[in-house]
């Protein structure tokens, strides 16, 4: 009994001094960020560009790692597991949030499982249709689906990707079944779209704004509050009257539950100092979106973020009756 | 002409030192990393793609083209040297390369190889410049339905890729079409033949697969005897082609090189058809069939200009369209992305360097691909001296690593295992594993295309039949079919089929 | 007159297919079959298993009828002793021990696979494989390895 507690006495001993050692020089070496989706995907370019400007700002190199599959929930998983020290961290997207509901039996908690560092960025979305849809304004779209619900066709990018959040959205909205199809990713979708086999589809400004641009799909609504500087005349769906339309894909930098506060701070800083960039705001403008504001890029930001995404996705998703497992 | 101005500006910009440097790093990188074992061109790019984020968008483009062809270039080099394809493509140049190697002509087969995808290379680039927009009209118009009956024409080719019976090729169509299928159903997230595993989620990895089926399984076999491999090092015949071997290869070339141009084009992974199609058409029209899966120069040549043709014209949707027709082309969007360039149907117009920059230099990527490899065949070939007790730990070791390191999961590595043997126990049933990998990459295509088309059209079978493109496909596909089973030719393939046996 | 004969090669690769399509015709039927004009998870592999059982059957009928039957030979059972686990070795080490002590072992455990190989050569050779692909893989392209992991009292 007693040995057992005097070992409990010793290994929090440790782990103090562990705790304050790991303060003071934080970070004495390379840190690894696990992207939880394949290189070269929309959330890898963010966290590469992040890690480059964060490294500098550490003085430590970030590593990064993609970790796919599973709708990012094996690379998460992976992080919620890793050891609490702040030599690991996991940058996601708001499927952080729609995976406490999508996957019913995950190994970890998407809520409580982390420590939120800040947020990174909100990618706005945008909904397009081939470029010979009938329908002149959004709001006539919408009558428009809402009357052909029978042969209008919705594509997405699979389950739980962003397209396919939004699509539930808008199924929503327009309160009408329509078919959707999924397809392996972004590009194959798009492709579709573009050749007209397929009629709609709502993704981020990263795949959307070229296209729209060389018209080779029609845009029709941006689903942020305000309109955005590269498409001044296209309306958001707040204008159209759907104000239920609104979502964004927002990305998070996350350590695992039980990292010192000290070394989130000072990710977060890190994080900060990045954003900060005028290079990395050039850069993510290009892809039609914007690095967070310092005041979003903190743990307790991120923190309300997330918990607010996965209460309002909850029932979302309950009621579109559709999980990834 | 346009043409000529807008490739004068391609070669301008390819062709400065700087980035003909970079062009010369990426395809020694391509091929030095790529030539390793179990390290297919995907497992290259991903590894080798951060170095290039700190270059200049073009320079960065062009080193990673340069990668993607030296990747290709390596990876058929371990499908013929040692029987271990990193992509699907060089699956079908192990076929027979690797018999062409056991009978001591490995420098041939890799001659013959460097070639075709030389030649291809350069006809496929030239296609590129000249028509990439209105090859692209073509392509948007394959919608499910003609992705579908392009996949059943692909299947029906598969007979050709046995030596054996061809019921058991079959069927090993058929398991792969299965394994091809573990994993998240697309429509509706449940998972499939996973065992409760969520590492298996996103489906068996490609290239744990090969390698365990293709070279896990040929080292085990090579283990039975212990002798087997002598044979390897003592009888180097000519490192280089004869005349008459070049003869040969000429016409496969050209048609291999005309089937991958036209399936390179399709971005839904018509390229991964071209090489398993050319083989099935020389198989077909060779006067001696029998020597195919035995060590046929028709069957290297044809397959790896289709590969290459192929790996050109995929880039015909990136380019024009900004959209990314395989896992390579997504890693090069990821690049441009960081580069700050958006890719879209626009690049071409307001980045014309670049456009034409990256069309140039696939031609110079492709010209020094064959300079650097013709001198290298003979140290590659001395690698077969090897001692094999000494080569095989050090090829299960990078293998181990290059399967890793593609999605860092370990399950892929216990999928290697499980293959290998898999892999071994079929080649003792004399079932031959080129079959099963031709249904693993189509099993996934072909049924989300089935039932795309089932969505698509109202769950109306007859879309198959009602649109001229698919149509045209399965007729396409019945006349195979035809000429397979007719009685005389039947003969003639039952001998040729049978003498396995 | 000529006798028939059973190719148990044929045989046992007949019951190999069968099998495998009973073991994925088994789980598709526990999956949504759907309609044909939306399929479920289960249609299509259902429709597929049922082809291979179809194949496996035809290949054995066709086995006992063979004129003349081939032998398996012998299997390399020390290959498959130790190549087999040397991935799977390195899967399960090579993050808590770190990338290089894995390839390491790694590499010595497939060594030992062949009879030619002596034990001291095995080390020199695994010694030579990790010098090699720690300075390439890790140093080299950087890939996000650890070089020893948290098992090691380092």
């Amino acid at each position: 009994m007693a040995f057992t507690t005097m070992r409990a006495g010793l290994a929090v001993a440790a782990t103090l001094m562990a705790t304050t050692a790991l303060a003071q020089d934080y970070p004495d070496r390379s840190i690894t960020m696990v992207v939880p989706f394949a290189a070269g995907g929309p959330t890898d370019t963010v966290a590469r560009l992040v890690a480059e400007r964060m490294s500098a700002d550490l003085g430590q190199q970030i590593i990064v790692e993609n970790v796919g599959g599973a709708g990012g929930t094996l690379g998460a998983g992976q992080v919620a597991a890793a050891e609490a020290d702040g030599y690991t961290v996991l940058l996601h997207h708001i499927g952080m949030a729609t995976s406490a509901t999508l996957y019913r039996n995950l190994a970890y908690s998407p809520a409580d499982g982390f420590a939120p560092v800040g947020l990174v960025t909100e990618v706005p979305m945008t909904i397009v249709a081939r470029k010979d849809l009938e329908p002149a304004d959004f709001p006539a779209l919408m009558a428009y689906v809402k009357e052909n619900a029978d042969t209008i066709t919705m594509a997405n990018a699979g389950i739980g990707a962003a397209s396919h959040l939004c699509g539930m959205l808008f199924m929503q909205a327009v309160d009408a079944p329509i078919v959707t199809v999924p397809y392996k990713g972004t590009g194959p979708a798009m492709t579709e779209l573009i050749g007209g086999q397929i009629d709609l589809m709502c993704d981020q400004t990263t795949n959307t704004t070229e296209q729209i641009k060389g018209g080779t799909i029609k845009g029709y609504a941006v689903t942020t509050p305000a309109r955005l500087d590269i498409f001044p005349d296209m309306p958001t769906v707040a204008e159209g009257g759907f104000p239920g339309l609104e979502v964004s894909v927002w990305h998070g930098l996350y350590a695992p539950a039980g990292t010192p506060p000290e070394a989130v701070d000072r990710l977060a800083t890190a994080l900060q100092a990045a954003l900060a960039d005028p290079g990395i705001a050039t850069k993510l403008a290009e892809l039609g979106t914007a690095p967070s504001p310092a005041a979003d890029a903190t743990p307790a930001a991120l923190k309300a973020k997330l918990d607010g995404e996965i209460a309002r996705w909850k029932p979302i998703i309950e009621a579109a009756g559709v999980y990834a497992d | 002409m346009d043409l000529i101005s807008n490739l004068g500006l391609g070669f301008a910009t390819a062709a400065s030192p700087e980035n003909l440097f970079f062009c010369l790093i990426g395809v020694i990188l391509g091929t030095l990393i790529g030539v390793l074992p179990g390290i297919g061109a995907t497992a290259t790019i991903a590894m080798l793609l951060p170095i290039t984020f700190q270059l200049e968008p073009v320079s960065s483009l062009i080193m990673l083209a340069g990668i993607y062809y030296g990747a290709q270039y390596g990876g058929s080099t371990t499908a013929i040297l040692i029987n271990m394809p990193g992509e699907s493509s060089s699956a079908v140049t192990a076929i027979d390369g690797y018999q062409m190697a056991r009978k001591g002509k490995a420098g041939t087969a890799l001659a013959v190889a460097a070639l075709g995808s030389f030649f291809a290379g350069s006809v496929a680039t030239l296609l590129v410049a000249l028509f990439a927009p209105p090859l692209t009209v073509v392509a948007l118009k394959f919608g499910a339905a003609e992705y579908f009956s392009l996949m059943m024409l692909g299947l029906v080719s598969a007979i050709a890729l046995a030596h054996g019976s061809i019921l058991k090729a079959l069927a090993m169509v058929v398991l792969g079409l299965l394994l091809g299928l573990v994993g998240d159903d697309l429509y509706t997230g449940t998972p499939r033949f996973t065992f409760g595993m969520p590492e298996f989620a996103g489906g068996l990895n490609f290239v744990a697969l090969a390698v365990g089926v293709f070279g896990i399984a040929e080292i085990l076999r090579n283990l039975e005897g212990e002798q087997d491999r002598t044979v390897l090092g003592t009888r180097l015949a000519g490192l280089f082609p004869s005349r008459a071997d070049l003869k040969r290869m000429v016409a496969p070339m050209f048609r291999g090189t005309a089937i991958g141009s036209v399936l390179g084009i399709l971005p839904g992974g018509g390229a991964v058809l071209a090489s398993f199609a050319s083989y099935t058409v020389e198989k077909r029209i060779s006067k001696t069939p029998e020597e195919f899966g035995h060590g046929a120069i028709e069957g290297v040549a044809g397959p790896e200009s289709a590969n290459n043709a192929g790996a050109q014209t995929s880039f015909i949707p990136l380019l024009t369209l900004g959209i990314p027709a395989n896992p390579v082309m997504a890693l090069m969007i990821g690049a441009m992305i960081i580069q700050g360039i958006v890719p879209g149907p626009n690049v071409a117009s307001e980045q014309p360097e670049l456009f034409w920059g990256i069309i140039a230099s696939m031609w110079i990527g492709n010209l020094m691909l064959v300079v650097l490899n013709l001198p290298l065949i003979g140290l590659w070939v001395k690698l077969l001296k090897v001692p094999y007790h000494i080569l095989f730990p050090i090829i299960m070791a990078m293998c181990s690593i290059g399967v890793y390191s593609v999605n860092s999961n370990v399950y892929d590595l216990f999928t290697v295992a499980f293959f290998g043997l898999l892999g071994y126990g079929l080649i003792k049933l004399r079932c031959e594993p080129a079959p099963l990998l031709l249904g693993f990459v189509l099993g996934p295509m072909l049924e989300e295309n089935l039932r795309r088309a089932m969505i698509l059209g109202r769950g109306d079978p007859t879309v198959f039949v009602t649109r001229p493109i698919s149509l045209l496909l399965l007729l396409l596909m019945v006349a195979v079919l035809v000429v397979v089973t007719l009685p005389s030719i039947r003969k003639k393939r039952d001998e040729v089929f049978t003498e396995a046996e | 007159m000529t006798t028939t004969k059973t190719d148990r090669t044929d045989a046992a690769a007949g019951i190999l297919f069968i099998a495998f399509g009973l073991l994925f015709g088994v789980q598709s039927l526990g999956m949504e079959l759907g309609t044909a004009f939306r399929m479920g998870p289960g249609y299509f592999p259902l429709v597929l298993s049922g082809v291979l059982i179809l194949l496996g059957l035809a290949i054995l009928i066709i086995a006992f009828k063979k004129v003349s039957a081939t032998e398996m030979g012998g299997f390399a059972w020390r290959g498959m002793l130790f190549i087999l686990p040397a991935p799977v070795f390195f899967g399960l080490t090579v993050r808590g021990l770190g990338f290089v002590p894995a390839i390491f072992l790694t590499t010595l455990i497939a060594g030992l696979a062949s009879l030619k190989m002596k034990p001291q050569w095995a080390l020199v050779l695994a010694f030579g494989v990790t010098v090699f692909s720690t300075l390439v893989f890790s140093y080299g392209l950087g890939l996000p390895f650890r070089r020893f992991g948290p098992w090691l009292p380092l």
